[in-house]
């Protein structure tokens, strides 16, 4: 039980975490190319499993794929999660269930409030055909990833700055860092 | 008494009254202050707070151990400050509970007229109270229990019935492993906690029943509002940024920290008296009369500089120690700099984790004992770039009328007129994540990540053949493992023999409905999707007292021997 529920975590999980590493390994060969195939496999599997059983983020929220705005979404998920949050369940053999129910439509409600990640998610459904749109949208998406991990790098180095150097852990992020480079 | 460990909380929830009761127990709200204490319920229609028999409504957070019945703030019929500052009274409980004694909050407790002692090796410190000339030896926990003992018998006089089911509201800073220690507090006062929630996440319940009253109509609609809540007591301060709309408020982002009315507090007491840690180190009964006279003094004098902008501090200490001295507020300012400084970089972190821009805010609410100081509410609304706060909010009472309604709602009760059709989206305050990528702590469910949750990250292992790996488990904000709280540690074995690299271990991170933390790891080699061996599934934390000490132990016996590196990441 327990390592078939470790496994679909994989799989549940995996959609948001891994899909910019194809495009940086593009960029730099890293010896751990190895592990993006089996999460990106992962992932579409996830994806066709879930066009399969008819279910997707859309789905999960009622919402139309095609047209619905930011405010529809938001008040779709605040009305799911007043019937769906374990908090308002008081069924206590439901418990389990609707936790596992609200964990997923927060997923697909984190997916779909995101401008970026849900055009990502509609061309991973085949919503969006249109390649042209396709490559300039992910090129902006590229380049804002990129931004927003220099940030994350500028704004670590600078605290480790801040802290005393010389533990053997400093160093080998400094280390790191270099390699990355 | 069990240890947390073993105690089956998610039984305990589906056993015992909830089911065999026709009505469901209402449960109550408590507030616990590190200077004060409130408690309220939800009597059907509105929160009504509950008053001792001395008519108060909030009541002092202190435990004195004179006879041999101890007695607690809600009972006890001191006239005056003083009376409890003479050695034989424990107070300050919530910024002792489940500390070490390396922490930096312990030490600073050293300055209590009662007795924090500390061997500074990372076991619980020594806390005792003078009764008869006697230190007489207690833990927070064990005064926090008494003190809850008092409220519950309070509240069972008043509602006239048993309570057991109780909604309590924590620091937005405190550690998983703190809130095992408010959970053993609890049992040993015989109460059920149904939820722990910070306190800044109570006041947005009840933020969110205002406004869903005010607009019934527009109810899920887009009038979604961004509200700011900051919230500073004697012990703790903590911000939230909330998105509130029909009901329903999810917690954008959430930061705490130990500062707040007792730093204030301290500080000054030091500019009157610069010695003042030095006299009175030795803690006689003389040393802790005057610490116990300071203590009163500087309180008043803070207490005036929030309406008056010069106050006279006129005391005797005893011993031809003598303080006479006029302090202005902008002395007092330049003496806590460092405290609202870092009051400062709280709201704006809180902004920054929420990615919400200060324009984007509808209303800042201000609570806490420490609003009241014009430079706290100057820092805020300067930073929130407003003229003035959220108005129809008490202060002193937010926190508990939030807990209250929370009780309410978590007991299963019903609003014909929709009053409780509430729910608030916690997030987590900390992180929580493993030791990794060198002496690194690698989150793998981050900070602000709404809960329930699952999350997970692979892992590889740093030598050739290495067919073990040791998991350290942290809660916390630093980069630096060992700065954070460790929560618990288990080995992973039986790792395929494999060049470094190739192995892949996921570590997944489960928080339940209940708040409980559940770390799994298994290891898969590349091709396979099934384990290599059975699954751990660890309960979070398991660590008891004195964990400072087992990060070091393990470091120093196993070294990088046993390591891991991140595997995904750039």
């Amino acid at each position: 039980m327990d390592a078939s529920s470790l496994t679909s975590s994989l799989r549940i999980s995996n959609s948001n975490q891994f899909h910019y590493l194809p495009q940086l390994s593009n960029k730099q060969q890293r010896p751990c190319e190895v592990h993006f195939t089996i999460s990106c496999k992962a992932t579409k599997l996830k994806n066709m499993e879930e066009t399969k059983h008819g279910s997707n983020f859309y789905k999960m929220l009622s919402v139309n794929p095609k047209n619905a705005t930011m405010e529809e979404i938001k008040k779709a998920y605040r009305s799911m999660a007043l019937q769906y949050h374990p908090d308002v369940c008081h069924d206590p053999n439901m418990k389990e269930e609707s936790t596992r129910m609200f964990v997923q439509l927060n997923v697909a409600y984190k997916t779909l409030s995101n401008p970026m990640l849900r055009e990502q998610y509609d061309s991973e459904l085949g919503l969006k055909n249109n390649m042209v749109i396709n490559n300039i949208v992910s090129e902006e998406m590229w380049r804002s990833r990129w931004q927003e991990q220099i940030v994350e790098l500028k704004k670590r180095s600078r605290r480790r700055m801040e802290q005393k150097e010389g533990s053997w852990g400093s160093r080998m992020r400094t280390q790191n860092m270099k390699d990355s480079y | 008494m069990a240890e947390p460990a073993y105690t089956v909380a998610s039984d305990s929830e589906t056993t015992g009254e909830e089911k065999s009761l026709p009505l469901p127990e209402i449960a109550i709200g408590i507030d616990i202050g590190t200077s004060q204490c409130s408690v309220a319920v939800w009597n059907g229609s509105q929160v009504e707070l509950l008053k001792n028999k001395r008519n108060q409504k909030l009541m002092r957070s202190y435990v004195t151990f004179k006879d041999e019945s101890p007695s607690g703030g809600v009972s006890s019929q001191l006239s005056h400050d003083i009376d409890m500052l003479f050695g034989d009274t424990i107070f300050n409980m919530k910024r002792l509970i489940g500390r070490v004694d390396t922490d930096p909050v312990v030490h600073a407790s050293k300055n209590l007229p009662f007795l924090v002692q500390t061997l500074d090796i990372g076991v619980r410190p020594f806390i005792a109270a003078l009764v008869n000339n006697v230190w007489r030896f207690t833990s927070p926990e064990e005064v926090l229990a008494m003190f809850l003992v008092e409220l519950r018998l309070m509240t069972e006089t008043h509602l006239k019935r048993p309570i057991r089911n109780v909604v309590l509201t924590v620091p937005v800073s405190f550690s998983r492993f703190q809130l095992t220690r408010v959970e053993r507090a609890c049992a040993m006062a015989g109460l059920h906690i149904l939820r722990l929630m910070p306190e800044p996440t109570a006041v947005a319940l009840l933020y969110g029943h205002q406004q869903q009253k005010v607009s019934h109509e527009t109810m899920g609609s887009g009038s979604e509002k961004i509200a700011l809540i900051f919230n500073m007591g004697a012990g703790y301060c903590d911000v939230a940024v909330t998105a509130t709309a029909g009901g329903v408020s999810q917690i954008k982002a959430l930061a705490g920290s130990t500062i707040g009315g007792e730093d204030l507090l301290q500080n000054m007491m030091r500019h009157l008296l610069p010695d003042s840690e030095n006299i009175f180190k030795s803690h006689g009964v003389k040393e802790i009369k005057s610490m116990g006279l300071l203590r009163v003094a500087t309180q008043d004098a803070i207490h005036q500089l929030s309406s008056q902008t010069s106050v006279q501090v006129d005391v005797d200490l005893g011993d031809g120690l003598k303080i006479c001295k006029v302090v202005d507020r902008a002395e007092f300012e330049e003496v806590n700099r460092e405290v609202f400084e870092k009051c400062e970089r709280l709201i704006i972190q809180c902004l920054h984790d929420a990615k919400v821009e200060v324009e984007e805010i509808n209303d800042v609410i201000i609570v806490g004992g420490c609003s009241y100081i014009p430079r706290v509410k100057n820092l805020v609304s300067n930073i929130c770039k407003v003229t003035e706060f959220y108005k129809g909010i008490n202060p002193l009472e937010a926190v508990v009328c939030g807990a209250a309604m929370e009780g309410a709602v978590a007991s299963g009760i019903i609003d014909p007129f929709g009053n409780l059709d509430l729910l608030t989206i916690q997030a987590t305050p900390l992180a929580i994540g493993i030791r990794a990528d060198g002496n690194k702590f690698v989150p793998v469910i981050p900070k602000n990540t709404t809960m329930p949750a699952r999350k997970d990250i692979l892992f590889t292992t740093i030598h050739d053949n290495q067919t073990e790996a040791l998991i350290l488990v942290y809660e916390g904000e630093e980069n630096n493992a060992e700065q954070n709280a460790l929560l618990g540690y288990f080995k992973i074995m039986g790792i395929p023999l494999a060049p470094k690299g190739v192995p892949e271990i996921n570590i997944c991170m489960d928080i339940d409905a209940a708040n409980v933390l559940r770390v799994l790891a298994g290891v898969v080699m590349p091709g396979s999707r099934e384990p290599v061996v059975p699954v751990m599934e660890v309960r979070m934390p398991m660590v008891d007292d004195g964990h400072g000490w087992c990060a070091e132990s393990l470091n120093r016996t196993y070294g990088a021997t046993m390591d891991l590196v991140t595997l995904k990441k750039a």
